[in-house]
């Protein structure tokens, strides 16, 4: 199917727009209400971007840093290029401690490389422990939204799901069935020998990495197990410990709208005694995949200092709409229209850059003020680019004529004098197959004026 | 094993790379650090006041107790309310000294039977009512996570302004630190908000002040 078909389907799903307008308006409300409890939020913006901006343009010696740090405390880290050298360094993991109950916590960067599936062909699949991932997985889905994930679902739904699953009564209670949600996890708690988390941030000052959360999954994840593994891009590192004050201003009330989540893990290498709590061993996993491409210029490296708070995906007049699933990409509204055509080439996601009306709200509410439209128009640029052959010869053919025209006003009210009397329809097929082109009206809007329009209504005029 | 120059190889073409995209634009001045804004200057008890007044703003519950004796009685009735009758604690000597009864160096499976766990915190921090815990100081970990209680033991002169405060205090010599702001919570089912989903569902700070 492509984006135009999906994003119809999912416009005429009465139930999914529903959800997805009260999520986009709890979760705005929310963020309003939390960025008004910051002390100086525009400043930590501004702070936020200008660390990342640092960090970036020297990410080789930061990174050298953190992992130097981070294997002192006593973690290993291993260097994926790519999907599958991230999915096969995991698998490796897991198949040389004989893993056999894997428990994972949420994040977007094993759902980038798909290792669910790959640890699938292994015969180990993880089970996901955030309740909204457990659902999906439930249901054989995919996440819908970033921060969360089973947007999409009913409680209905998923009253019927967990009745079907887990042999539990059906409920309508949206605690009963987070309870029972709770119950089947634990027991899987329990004899977990492997947990895979992600990774929200990472310190090249000190090692450590920062993991936040709110349901405690990621802490069972992360402290349970006798091994953790932990999945971070590249661009997850920042340079000092104190730096984190302001991406916990940022991140938390951004995502959720809260002030704080309930858990912030910051671990650094693993326990210094045998008697101590938590695993044995840690593995970080340091995950390129595209990454290091986006370097080259500042309008691509900008998108390498999302936080992935998931404010764009509310904001965005599209994915309002539409939801996550249309698409058709891992990371969905405007900061995966802008991630994916980079992170799997523009040739493969062409779709992407387009899923946007470039009104710039999610520039507005980025807390770290990735310009994302301007990075839309140039990853347009590079798809128009990519094309090659007659369509592209007539397309810069008729923008020409349409310049030409528009840069010159007694030509423009010629031309289209000549086109209402014709009735014309342009030529515009592909165009308007999904979308609707209004019809001219009978008269301009400077015929009007000319008639009287601006006299009758002249709001300049005192009363 | 993964043979060592493979790994090397992965590391040196992500470095390589990183390198060589970055030597296509040019390198603007460092940022200069910013100095982070001063916390305005409070008194203790102003400090005290808006730390719980954050812990009810998250939904987490405190008790005001004077000297260790208090403690141990508002300890016993704030677990016996629960109806909490196994109870892991950490090895922290304070939890010793107020419930000696509690349950120490528990297997996964034990952990999961407790009806409750007490630990101490080493920081409490004003502006979020967050509580922070850090592993070189006491095993509190799993205690102040598992069961479906868990009892905070703060002292008053550990609370902090803010965040940044806290991060600047930190014992970073601690392999786990965490930060704990009321219970553990959901809201991924239609948006309504759960609490107790993995973590805790009740979180009791008892706070001690210092002298009899």
């Amino acid at each position: 199917m492509t984006f135009e078909a999906d994003a119809r389907a999912a416009l005429s799903d009465v139930q999914l727009r529903g959800a997805l307008r009260q999520a986009a308006t709890l979760f705005a409300e929310k963020r309003r209400a939390a960025m008004a409890t910051a002390p100086d939020w525009e400043g930590a913006r501004d702070r936020a971007r200008a660390i990342k901006d640092e960090t970036l343009l020297h990410l080789d010696r930061y990174l050298e840093q953190f992992t130097a740090n981070a294997e002192r405390a006593g973690a290993r880290t291993h260097w994926a290029r790519d999907d599958a050298e991230a999915c096969e360094i995991i698998g490796r993991i897991a198949d040389q401690r004989g893993a056999r109950t894997i428990v994972k916590s949420k994040s977007m960067a094993t759902e980038e490389i798909h290792l669910n599936t790959a640890l699938a062909g292994r015969g180990i699949e993880p089970i996901e422990t955030d309740l909204g991932e457990y659902i999906i997985q439930l249901a054989g889905e995919t996440p819908s939204h970033i921060v969360a994930p089973a947007i999409h679902k009913t409680r209905g739904q998923i009253a019927a799901l967990f009745a079907e699953k887990l042999g539990i009564a059906p409920s309508d209670d949206a605690a009963a069935l987070t309870a029972a949600a709770r119950q089947a996890l634990r027991r899987r708690f329990a004899e977990a020998d492997l947990g895979i988390s992600g990774v929200n941030f990472a310190v090249a000052e000190t090692g450590t990495i920062l993991i936040l959360e709110n349901e405690g999954n990621a802490r069972l994840t992360t402290s349970l197990p006798h091994t953790h593994i932990a999945l971070m891009g590249i661009e997850k590192v920042i340079p000092r410990f104190a730096d984190l004050e302001v991406f916990l201003q940022l991140l938390p009330r951004s995502g959720t709208g809260q002030v704080l989540t309930a858990y912030q893990s910051l671990l650094t290498g693993v326990k210094r005694h045998p008697d101590d709590e938590g695993p044995d061993e840690l593995h970080i996993v340091l995950l390129d995949n595209g990454r290091s491409r986006m370097l080259r210029a500042p309008v691509t490296r900008q998108s390498l200092a999302c936080i992935r708070c998931g404010a764009c995906l509310n904001v965005c007049p599209v994915y309002r709409q539409i939801g996550g699933h249309a698409y058709g990409s891992v990371y969905p509204g405007p900061i995966g229209a802008i991630l994916t055509p980079q992170l799997i080439g523009i040739e493969r996601a062409a779709h992407l850059p387009y899923a946007s009306s470039l009104c710039g709200a999610c520039r507005d509410v980025c807390p770290v003020k990735i310009d994302i439209p301007a990075v839309l128009l140039h990853l347009r640029a590079e798809a128009i680019a990519q094309r090659a052959g007659t369509s592209r010869f007539f397309e810069r053919r008729a923008f020409r004529a349409y310049a030409a025209v528009m840069a010159r006003p007694r030509l423009y009210e010629w031309v289209m004098r000549v086109a209402r009397a014709l009735h014309f329809t342009p030529p515009l097929r592909a165009w308007t197959k999904w979308r609707d082109l209004r019809p001219l009206a009978p008269r301009s809007f400077r015929e009007e004026w000319r008639a009287g329009l601006g006299r009758e209504t002249d709001p300049w005029s005192p009363l | 094993m993964t043979s060592p120059t493979f790994a090397d190889a992965a590391r040196d073409q992500i470095l390589g790379s990183i390198r060589a995209h970055l030597a296509a634009s040019a390198s603007p001045a460092p940022v200069p650090p910013v100095p982070r804004p001063l916390s305005p200057p409070d008194g203790a008890s102003n400090l005290l006041d808006r730390f719980t007044s954050q812990l009810e703003a998250v939904g987490a519950q405190w008790t005001l107790v004077r000297g260790e004796v208090e403690a141990a009685r508002a300890l016993r009735r704030i677990l016996a309310d629960a109806g909490a009758k196994r109870v892991a604690g950490s090895d922290a000597t304070l939890v010793a000294r107020l419930l000696p009864e509690r349950l120490t160096d528990l297997s996964r499976d034990e952990l999961f039977s407790c009806d409750a766990g007490v630990t101490t915190a080493q920081w409490g921090i004003a502006e979020t009512g967050t509580l922070v815990l850090e592993s070189a100081r006491e095993r509190s970990r799993l205690a102040s996570l598992v069961p479906p209680v868990h009892v905070a033991l703060l002292s008053t002169g550990a609370i902090v302004a803010s965040l940044g405060d806290a991060l600047a205090r930190l014992d970073v010599a601690s392999h786990a630190i965490t930060l704990i702001t009321g219970p553990s919570r959901t809201s991924d089912i239609e948006l309504t908000l759960v609490v107790g989903v993995h973590g805790p569902q009740t979180v009791h700070v008892l706070l001690l002040e210092e002298g009899e």
